[in-house]
């Protein structure tokens, strides 16, 4: 209750956006021109992906040669720019598998024994969504091989959250 | 009449050029003519301070310095150059923990991962529609962390002598 006694100040600053924007409606074209400007980096997309990729290999390779919060978050946001990206770029898949490792390597695991065959999996698993452009989200052998990482990461989490 | 956006001066940090680069491309197309790109946060804040800018893109997730924590210091540090710009947090970050922690730290919208025109768009017009108030407290400065105006029945927990008018300063205010 003593949250309750602090002053509370309560105000509105000008909406300086409102008064530079003016008070309007949605331009459609303004959502066309925006969806044709994603259109245009289209071509780019595969090769920002093996860029990305390639900074996943790389830290996933410093990781194992040493492991420790340093080289694990910089494996974690390798793979969570991947998970949030991938997808924009034509590679669900990708995302997904990302968003599993991302699991696997968060800070709440930190100073758990990583499994590093597990994240080797992952990475393996992404190099070959890229080198076998699967972009179909419903590709039966890659949505599979998902599934049994996710799956495994899972079990993983589940033993050590119980232990 | 429909919005114009070539007035707007954008920041976007993230430290992915690639994540840059799209959100940039998208805001141009709407007519953004001016549009500020941080690879850090570091970066982001010498930028803020040499430039009056109208709303923050950054994302969560970046080496240094995190778009949460570069929240927090645009709301609260006593040199900050704009306290009250508005804070789009891209993220790919979903659970409601990761989202509280992001209002906590005075965020005012979220653009979830993978974002698409449609998605910037929306919360362009969100931060312009439906501007919230600030609160100031002990605790807490940003804007109100009411999300949505709803029909509360529940107890009122703000003590109504205790809310200051606005225009008037409160004796904890910094």
């Amino acid at each position: 209750m003593a949250n309750n006694k602090r002053p509370i100040e309560i105000f509105m600053p000008p909406n300086v956006l409102k008064a530079k924007m003016g008070s309007g409606k949605l331009d459609l074209s303004a959502v066309k021109r925006a969806e044709q400007a994603i259109d245009n980096l289209k071509s780019e997309f595969t090769g920002w992906v093996i860029q990305d990729v390639s900074r996943l290999v790389e830290a996933g390779a410093a990781y194992v040669k040493q492991s420790n919060e340093e080289t694990l978050a910089d494996l974690y946001r390798a793979a969570h720019d991947l998970k949030g990206q991938a997808a924009t770029f034509d590679f669900p898949l990708i995302s997904r598998v990302a968003s599993s490792l991302c699991l696997l390597t968060d800070d709440t695991v930190y100073g758990l024994p990583l499994p590093l065959n597990l994240i080797g999996a992952h990475i393996d698993a992404i190099k070959v969504i890229v080198r076998d452009n699967l972009k179909d989200p419903s590709d039966q052998t890659a949505t599979e091989l998902a599934a049994e990482l996710e799956q495994q990461v899972a079990g993983f989490l589940e033993k050590h959250a119980a232990a | 009449m429909s919005y114009n956006f070539d007035r707007l001066r954008v920041l976007v940090v993230d430290d992915n050029l690639h994540s840059r680069t799209l959100v940039g491309a998208v805001l141009h197309a709407f007519g953004v003519k001016t549009v500020l790109e941080a690879a850090s946060a570091e970066e982001g804040w010498k930028i803020l301070a040499k430039n009056r800018c109208d709303l923050v893109f950054v994302d969560w997730v970046m080496d240094g310095m995190s778009g949460l924590e570069f929240s927090q210091m645009i709301r609260t540090a006593k040199d900050s150059p704009n306290q009250f710009v508005p804070i789009v947090m891209i993220t790919g970050h979903t659970s409601l923990e990761r989202v509280h922690a992001a209002r906590d730290a005075g965020v005012n919208e979220f653009l979830a991962k993978p974002v698409s025109s449609k998605s910037i768009l929306a919360r362009l017009i969100s931060v312009i529609e439906n501007p919230r108030p600030f609160v100031r407290t002990k605790v807490y400065f940003g804007p109100c962390r009411r999300r949505r105006r709803v029909d509360y029945h529940g107890p009122e927990r703000r003590v109504e002598e205790n809310v200051i008018k606005p225009g008037k300063k409160s004796a904890s205010a910094a």
